[in-house]
């Protein structure tokens, strides 16, 4: 057995759906009926196989090949199985996926991991905006699992994210963290203004001083040995943020103007 | 161009037609006699074995208006889990509990349904209703103008007018909103809420105006039969779910003094006070009280589980509901002089106490109300659920079996609580074409509506008899719009835009003066702006507007 491989024959005029292709819902079809699945591309609908080279029979294991950015909701509402995307991924990457892994050596478009609540996403590269945020209307953005980002994100990660852990190891747009309900959201590199705009509970773990907004009030330094806990929990993460172990910190405690109880951790 | 329908088995209780075999002929959109035996017959269809009745007419469901837009603004996940692609004659749309207005025009018509009247058009949202139900195809509409928590009305009636003052009024706003009828939501309650209370009982005076809900309902009732207007004053009572309404409802019902009142979704006013939880069913009496009083009709507004919007004028009821909405969404407002609205998500569940209690209350109003042509099939779309569960609701009316079946996978606590179990009655066919049909068209005031006799708009469903009522009441074989095959197996084949009916019974222009000192006042737009003129509803000609025959403006009365 070998993982299915679908390599795409060549970038779509159109956006292309990809939610049917999980290893959940192609569990038990043959090669002939993956090849036969139509895939909404813009008003139309196109087969698998006229957009993909399909080999390989393990459904447990998807590989897709030659990603590009027009390839939408890969691993949507997946509950177990592998995705491994080698090039980019569109909008809606891991959309309300369940469990199972997806892993992408390339960048992510926009809302990636929104409304996830299980399994890991590993993006080896950059994520667009809204990273694990809410979709307009939704009230909560990604509500558990894990997301860790090798590259930068976009701007409003985890803008209304209820629960998870998402580990930025580069940078962090604008508004990061916004309307944030709870969870945890690491950030190695820089982010852009305003962090933890309207942040209700949660925690941001930064590593560089945030411009912030003057309802978020700083509350001096800070030894908390409940640091130690996370530490142990990311330990065998394959991220830099299996590393830390400092637990003296600056403690910042807001957004006061929407209930005050998230809060933003400072080491540095 | 003749068409005839020949051989099909005709239900049309207008003319006391029970299950006959007979032939329908249609002429240039009307049913005619039957033609000389020497004119050609251009087409026919062969309906034997089929079933055929008039198009079905919906008296009460939310399609149109600004709390619809808001809930459909409000709800993307309603409309993003619920797409309906382009096919065919149709455009694309989307939306479960509220869709769009092509997609509900296209999913009335599936169903057979001719025609449906939008119950709560606020006067200053009278555009924004007839421009949405404008853009609804294939269904006739019309809408109920709302009066009674506004302000103009109550200052009359705190200043002890002439009632011809009111009724000149009430005709007024019906002209310039070019309504069918007059609904009064929460008689005075909107208005009180705008003063702080928060519950206001049908005696209870209005901390302003010194006026009660009892006065608004007799005043309207009265005017809206003195006016001659065909379909009485159509009442969304006080005190909308709360436990131990249905004192508030039965008092009502007395409180018009015998002018005619329809109560409607009369399931959410329904309720008593006994047991353990307080919450119990009032529908007997209700259905008692009905069945006493022929000045009352009633539509049901029975719930079916499942996830919905809830949009109402009623902002007092739905401010308190505001904290069981699901998703956790809710949008409040007042709207100008003329009232409020309140929009709030809801998803019914039949493991729920107080839900599956509601379900079964809604029915057994339905089986206990003895006379069809007072009783109406609703769920207040999209309040109790959407309108596509019509079929649904037939079925739990027909088939008692099925009925009992599914009353007990509910809530075990609810199923003690109801008598729904012991009631063996099964509606016919003949009495739902009551109810959805001959009932209604004559409740609404359509005469050309709703029956199958010469001269009515060939305005026609024909069904497949199925033992299985839901299979059948979802798809119809054909239906006829006006003469025009518009449906064919449950599908659209032709696209048409109905026309909006309306009433324009008689009044003194002299109270135009007041009127435009009030607006000139208090509101943002001037009088003249606020009236709806017939251009806008005709739409450059792609709609028309039907003006239904008023009684004629009566003498005082009382």
């Amino acid at each position: 057995m070998t993982a299915l491989t679908l390599t795409l024959k060549k970038i779509p005029q159109q956006r292309i759906d990809c939610s049917p292709l999980t290893p959940d819902a192609l569990a038990g079809k043959s090669a002939a009926d993956i090849a036969a699945i139509p895939l909404q591309s813009g008003k139309n609908t196109l087969r698998v196989d006229a957009l993909f080279d399909v080999s390989g029979d393990d459904v447990a294991e998807i590989v897709f090949m030659n990603g590009c950015d027009k390839l939408d909701y890969i691993g949507a509402a997946m509950h177990s199985g592998r995705i491994i995307i080698h090039g980019d991924a569109g909008c809606y990457l891991g959309f309300r996926k369940k469990g199972g892994e997806i892993v992408q050596h390339g960048n992510a478009g926009n809302f990636a991991a929104s409304g996830m609540t299980g399994g890991l996403l590993h993006i080896h590269g950059n994520a667009g905006d809204f990273l694990a945020a809410a979709i307009p209307g939704d009230r909560k953005g990604m509500a558990g699992g894990l997301v860790i980002v090798t590259g930068n994100a976009g701007d409003r990660t985890g803008d209304q994210m209820r629960r998870g852990i998402v580990l930025i190891e580069g940078n962090a747009g604008d508004y990061c963290a916004s309307r944030m309900i709870a969870g945890t959201i690491g950030v190695m590199g820089a982010t852009g203004d305003y962090p933890g705009y309207g942040m209700k509970r949660g925690t941001l773990l930064l590593f560089k001083p945030p411009r912030l907004i003057a309802t978020i009030q700083d509350c001096g330094m800070h030894t908390l040995p409940f640091l130690k806990l996370m530490y142990k929990s990311f330990r065998d993460l394959p991220s830099k943020f299996a590393h830390l172990d400092q637990t003296r910190v600056r403690r910042y405690a807001g957004d006061l103007a929407n209930d005050g109880k998230g809060e933003i951790l400072l080491f540095s | 161009m003749l068409t005839k329908l020949s051989g099909g088995t005709v239900y049309d209780p207008a003319h006391g037609i029970d299950g006959k075999v007979m032939d329908i002929y249609i002429r240039d959109g009307r049913i005619v006699e039957r033609p000389q035996d020497t004119e050609r017959i251009d087409q026919e269809y062969k309906l034997n074995g089929k079933i055929v009745m008039a198009g079905a007419i919906d008296m009460h469901t939310h399609i149109g208006g600004g709390k619809v837009n808001i809930a459909r603004s409000m709800l993307p996940e309603d409309h993003r889990h619920d797409p309906a692609a382009h096919s065919g004659a149709c455009r694309a749309g989307c939306g479960h509990a509220v869709p769009s207005t092509l997609t509900a025009g296209y999913r009335y018509a599936e169903m057979g349904y001719t025609a449906g009247f939008e119950p709560a058009v606020l006067p200053m949202n009278a555009r924004q209703a007839h421009l949405e139900m404008g853009d609804t195809p294939m269904i006739d509409k019309g809408g109920y103008a709302m009066l009674g928590s506004d302000d103009l009305f109550l200052r009359m009636l705190a200043a002890k007018k002439d009632q011809n003052a009111i009724n000149d009024y009430v005709a007024w706003t019906i002209a310039a909103s070019q309504a069918i009828g007059i609904k009064v939501v929460n008689a005075g309650g909107i208005n009180a809420f705008k003063f702080n209370q928060r519950f206001l009982d049908l005696d209870e005076k209005n901390s302003r105006y010194d006026i009660t809900p009892r006065e608004v309902l007799k005043t309207l009732s009265r005017a809206v039969y003195e006016l001659g207007v065909p379909h009485p004053l159509h009442v969304h009572g006080n005190n909308l779910g709360v436990p131990g309404n249905v004192e508030t409802t039965l008092n009502s019902m007395a409180g018009v003094e015998g002018y005619p009142m329809h109560l409607t979704h009369i399931q959410f006013h329904s309720y008593g006070v006994e047991g353990d939880r307080k919450f119990s069913s009032g529908a007997s009496r209700i259905a008692e009280a009905i069945n006493k009083n022929k000045n009352i009709s009633a539509d049901v507004g029975q719930i079916l589980f499942g996830q919905t919007v809830t949009v109402s004028g009623d902002q007092m009821s739905q401010f308190r509901n505001a904290e069981l909405g699901s998703p956790r969404k809710m949008v409040c407002m007042d709207i100008e002089c003329d009232a409020g609205c309140g929009v709030v998500p809801f998803k019914y569940k039949d493991q729920n106490f107080v839900n599956a209690l509601q379900w079964a209350i809604g029915l057994e109003i339905f089986l206990l109300v003895d006379d069809p042509w007072r009783i109406f099939l609703t769920t207040d779309h999209p309040n109790g659920a959407p309108f596509t569960s019509y079929p649904h609701l037939i079925k739990l009316l027909m088939d008692k079996s099925f009925r009992k079946d599914v009353f007990a996978t509910l809530n075990a606590d609810a199923q003690t609580m109801s008598t729904l179990a012991s009631i063996d009655r099964e509606y016919t066919l003949y009495e739902i074409a009551i109810m959805t049909r001959a009932g209604a068209a004559k409740l609404v005031g359509l005469h050309d509506r709703g029956h199958l006799g010469a001269g009515a708009a060939a305005d026609i469903t024909v069904y497949t008899d199925n033992a299985d009522r839901e299979k059948m009441f979802a798809k119809p074989d054909y239906v006829f719009k006006d003469g025009q095959l518009v449906v064919k197996d449950g599908s659209i084949v032709k696209v048409v835009w109905g026309a909006t009916h309306t009433v324009r019974p008689e009044f003194d222009r002299g109270i135009e003066k007041e009127i435009k000192t009030y607006f000139d006042k208090y509101h943002t737009i001037k009088m003249e702006h606020m009236k709806v003129s017939n251009d806008e509803l005709e739409d450059g000609g792609r709609s028309k507007i039907i003006v239904q025959e008023c009684k004629g403006r009566r003498e005082k009365t009382a």
